[in-house]
C-alpha cells in the first residue's frame, strides 16, 4: 500500500523544539539524521548526527530505528 | 520518504542546519571513530574518554600561555579546570562499573597516548576555527565547538557499540558534555563584557 506514505503527516519542528525533544529523551533516543551530501556534513553537522544521504536513503532504511523519535535536516 | 515505512516519530527540522543555534560539529562522519574501534568494554570506552578530556584540558593549557589578556587567560585556567572536574567524573564512573576506585593521577597513569577531542590535533583545530585568541567570545565559541566536536564523537561511538555496557558509558559521557556545552552557554549569556 504506497498511499500510506502520502497521507502519513511529518510535522516540522524548530530547533528549539529539537532541543526539547532531546531533553525529553535523556537516554539519547532521538537521532538527528542528516541527508545532505558527504561534504556538506563533513563542513558542520549537528553533534552525533547520521549522515545518510537523500540519495541512499531509501536503501539504507535497515540502519535506521522505526520506533526512535528522527529529526531530519 | 520515511513516513509510512513504519517509522513512527519523524519531523523534519524546520530551516535545516542553518537555524539551528547551538553546537555544530565539524568532520567526517567517521572523524575520531578509530579511537573506539576496539572499545570492547564500558572500561575501556572511560579510559579513551579520560584520553580525550585530557587532551582538551592540555589544549586549554596551551591557549592558556598563547594569549595575552590577563581575563582571557583566567577564561582558560577556568576551563582547564572544568575538564579536572569531568576527568573526575568519569574515574567516579569507572569505579561505579569496575569497583575498583583510583585517584585521577593513579588513573591518568593508564593512558597511553592523550588524544585530542574529535581527534584533531591543537594546531588543526586553531587552523580550522581561525580563532582570535584575545577574544573572550572566540574563546569560548571555540570551546563551544570543541566541546561539540565531543559530543558529536560519543554519541556516534554510542550509536556504532555492540556492547550495553559501552554503549551505556558512552551515552553517560555524552550527557556530560552536553552539560558542559550547556555551561559554557551558559556563561556566554551572563558575561556583560565579551569582546
Amino acid at each position: 500500500m504506497k498511499w500510506l506514505q502520502f497521507f502519513t503527516p511529518v510535522a516540522s519542528i524548530n530547533w528549539e523544539e529539537a532541543n526539547q525533544l532531546v531533553a525529553d529523551h535523556p537516554d539519547g533516543d532521538v537521532l538527528f539524521l542528516d541527508v545532505r551530501q558527504p561534504q556538506e556534513y563533513a563542513a558542520g553537522h549537528l553533534p552525533g548526527a547520521k549522515l545518510l544521504p537523500l540519495g541512499d536513503l531509501e536503501n539504507r532504511l535497515g540502519e535506521l530505528a522505526r520506533e526512535k523519535p528522527i529529526v531530519i535536516y | 520518504m520515511l513516513a509510512g515505512k513504519g517509522f513512527e516519530k519523524i519531523y523534519n527540522l524546520s530551516g535545516g542546519i542553518k537555524a539551528w543555534d547551538k553546537e555544530v560539529a565539524v568532520g567526517s562522519e567517521d572523524t575520531g571513530l578509530h579511537l573506539f574501534d576496539r572499545v570492547l568494554s564500558g572500561e575501556e570506552a572511560i579510559t579513551i574518554g579520560f584520553g580525550l578530556e585530557m587532551g582538551l584540558r592540555d589544549f586549554y593549557l596551551a591557549m592558556q600561555k598563547r594569549v595575552v589578556r590577563e581575563a582571557t587567560k583566567a577564561l582558560f585556567s577556568k576551563l582547564a579546570d572544568i575538564e579536572i572536574l569531568h576527568q573526575e567524573q568519569l574515574v567516579q564512573l569507572y569505579g561505579e562499573i569496575t569497583g575498583t576506585q583510583l585517584s585521577v593521577a593513579d588513573f591518568a597513569e593508564k593512558i597511553a597516548e592523550p588524544a585530542m577531542e574529535g581527534g584533531l590535533t591543537t594546531e588543526e583545530y586553531l587552523q580550522l576555527y581561525k580563532t582570535d585568541l584575545d577574544s573572550e567570545s572566540e574563546v569560548l565559541s571555540l570551546a563551544m565547538a570543541i566541546e561539540a566536536q565531543a559530543l558529536d564523537l560519543y554519541l556516534r561511538a554510542a550509536e556504532k557499540s555492540t556492547e550495553a555496557g559501552s554503549e551505556r558509558v558512552l551515552r553517560r559521557i555524552a550527557a556530560e558534555e552536553r552539560s558542559h556545552i550547556a555551561r559554557l552557554s551558559h556563561y556566554i549569556d551572563h558575561q556583560q563584557d565579551l569582546i
